[in-house]
């Protein structure tokens, strides 16, 4: 059974100008131990989604349909408290965006950690402390630096003792949203080392979100290209790049340079993505798409199974 | 020197004073610098694209911004198009303002968003009195704006920056820099904002107006991947300092300098099937207040010397145009 399954959610968000349609059905399963990653390019959604199954919407946003199942337990239904005591954090936990403005900058580094422990468990913050020594030594940051602000910190370090947090209390299943965006590629290179080496060692089911193909091929089992709102292609991550069959998977796997190829004439996709206030009707990559055909822009294309574990929605394939 | 250079540095440096408290000047202690950049030469050919990579604060945007003289050097010469214009004046520089330009990183700053488009680009057509009359003033963005793909034009002269997308922004940021037919623009970093899809179609317009109008470029990037595929030459700066700087074909397959192999080793490859394992070198860079003596690199460097220490390398040629600054190499 996977561990977090998604029927059909829908996530609106009110502005004066209407519903926001950020995401607009999605089904995704990931399975115990995967690393899931969830790509797309920004504004399609891929925040939102992950926002979704944190139950940490913005006032302005709500869950207008469809189930988040995770372990067998829908976290949408449920109330808040159980939520909160049960699943935020002690299972399920985030590693926010943007790790530079995350922390609070008038706290020492190790008592914001410390206060996710205490929030979360029945623990005496002498013992919460010690046990952000020993995240610290789990993700490579000298213990000692419990006691330092977060200006006191270098970028990498930041984004470490951020997901020292997220581990603060054994989750299970972490959700990482753009961890290296910020951070040069070395320590890039190193944060995602650490990723990679925890999750093994943990034992943890990830889900990686992020706009960069090339980081996902290097940490990711699976994949999910998410386009406007919804899962366009969802497969293994050698398939990925390998056998794309969406056309926006094509275009976007090939619009990637590579450090390692001859240099050559890099493709782009024609126009942008949607304004998700008022979308496309039929497939929303109808607009860019090189291929295009009368019913694309009438019939939205279902999201169906083609073999294994391979999901794509296109009328091209049918 | 056969071939024509459209720009040569030598030994430029731009160091910021930091800022004291009172207590530190009463006690008269020495000013410190920020060194961003801290003797670096190099030259681009005409119609050469030439990249200036390296991490952030590394000073290659430093490096751009005062080869232009947007930044007044601390030191150092530069020429441009064979004339020295380290010491211009603001009145003699603006002749050549119209032929070197600079486009830079943020589209969604760094255009006015109370002047509409046509505005932002009549602008510098008003600055060098480029047109003799409203007519022609009309006709040079008509066809710059056709130039970078912003099509239907009287569409898009009426509109503002707000109702425009990213990569349309940077379209007209481009525009702006083209209608004073420069043959020299600095690119900071102009992709780093925008989506990944349309990335290759701003780069793509950038070079084909500057294959038109044989412009050079600096193209200021932290992305080997995009340098890779659009430069000729390329440079990795390390806290103001040119490291290594060869053809960009050779930089990437032959790396000598080690920190330029470390930085190679860590750019993410889009193919799941490459090995995932690779040495990735520790630490951060630096401040660049006081930069470790010697090779600024050494303390972590994997084959430091004790030469490393106390001499800074000089940046020597080891094959036909391929420079390192390392003691190990050569």
């Amino acid at each position: 059974m996977p561990i977090l399954n998604v029927q059909d959610l829908r996530m609106y968000y009110s502005t004066l100008k209407g519903d926001v349609k950020a995401v607009d059905g999605v089904d995704l399963e990931v399975e115990k131990g995967e690393a899931l990653g969830l790509v797309g390019e920004s504004g399609c959604g891929k925040t939102t989604f992950a926002l979704a199954i944190m139950r940490l919407l913005p006032w302005n946003g709500r869950i207008v349909g469809g189930k988040v199942l995770f372990d067998g337990t829908d976290i949408i239904g449920i109330d808040d408290k159980k939520f909160d005591s049960d699943y935020r954090w002690k299972r399920l936990s985030y590693v926010f965006q943007g790790a530079m403005n995350a922390l609070n900058p008038v706290f020492r580094v190790g008592d914001q950690i410390a206060e996710a422990i205490t929030l979360h468990e029945d623990v005496e913050k002498e013992d919460a402390m010690e046990r952000v020594r020993d995240l610290f030594k789990l993700v490579g940051i000298d213990p000692n630096r419990v006691s330092s602000y977060p200006h006191e910190l270098s970028g990498g370090m930041k984004q470490r003792a951020m997901i020292a947090m997220a581990l603060a209390c054994n989750p299970d299943f972490i959700i990482a949203d753009e961890p290296t965006t910020a951070l040069d590629v070395i320590v890039q290179a190193q944060t995602l080392q650490v990723i990679d080496r925890l999750r093994k060692e943990l034992g943890l089911t990830m889900m990686l979100i992020t706009h960069d193909l090339s980081v996902v091929a290097q940490t990711c089992s699976t994949c999910a290209i998410m386009y406007a709102g919804k899962i366009v292609e969802y497969t293994d991550i050698n398939t990925v790049f390998e056998e794309p069959l969406h056309p926006y998977t094509k275009a976007l796997t090939s619009a990637f340079p590579s450090i390692k190829e001859e240099r050559r004439e890099l493709e782009s996709i024609r126009g942008a993505p949607p304004n998700l206030l008022n979308p496309p009707s039929g497939c929303r990559f109808n607009p860019r798409c090189p291929y295009s055909m009368k019913i694309c822009t009438e019939e939205e294309p279902e999201y169906k199974k083609r073999g294994g574990r391979h999901y794509v929605a296109c009328h091209l394939l049918d | 020197m056969s071939e024509e250079m459209e720009l040569k540095v030598v030994d430029l440096k731009k160091w910021f004073p930091v800022r004291m408290g009172v207590v530190s000047k009463l006690l008269s202690r020495k000013t410190k610098y920020v060194k961003a950049v801290d003797g670096v030469s190099f030259e681009v050919k005409k119609g050469e694209i030439f990249g200036l990579a390296g991490e952030s604060g590394c000073g290659k945007t430093t490096t751009g911004k005062t080869v232009l003289r947007l930044l007044e050097p601390t030191s150092g010469e530069i020429y441009f198009q064979g004339e020295n214009i380290t010491r211009l004046s603001k009145s003699e520089m603006k002749h050549l303002r119209k032929k070197m330009q600079i486009v830079y990183q943020d589209p969604y700053e760094s255009l006015n968003p109370r002047m509409t488009v046509y505005d932002i680009i009549s602008e510098p057509i008003s600055v060098h009195e480029l047109a003799d009359s409203p007519a022609e003033r009309e006709e040079i963005i008509y066809n710059v704006l056709k130039d970078v793909e912003l099509v239907p034009q009287e569409e898009f002269m009426l509109r503002f920056p707000h109702e425009l997308s990213g990569g349309q922004r940077q379209r007209v940021a481009i525009a702006r820099t083209l209608v004073m037919k420069p043959s020299f623009i600095v690119a900071d970093e102009p992709i780093s904002m925008l989506d990944v899809s349309i990335r290759a179609g701003i780069l793509k317009t950038m070079l084909r107006v500057g294959e038109a109008g044989g412009i050079s470029y600096i193209f200021v990037t932290h992305d080997l991947a995009y340098a890779r595929h659009i430069c000729d030459r390329g440079a990795i700066m390390y806290l103001g300092k040119i490291v290594e700087m060869a053809p960009m074909d050779i930089l990437v397959k032959n790396p000598q300098h080690p920190y330029t192999i470390a930085l190679m080793a860590a750019v993410p490859i889009p193919d799941p099937r490459l090995e995932k394992a690779r040495a990735i070198i520790s630490g951060e860079v630096p401040t660049p207040i006081d930069p470790p003596s010697g090779c600024r690199f050494h303390p972590r460097c994997s084959r430091c010397m004790e030469t490393c220490r106390v001499e800074e390398p000089a940046l020597c040629e080891v094959e036909s145009g391929h420079y390192v600054a390392c003691h190990a190499v050569g």
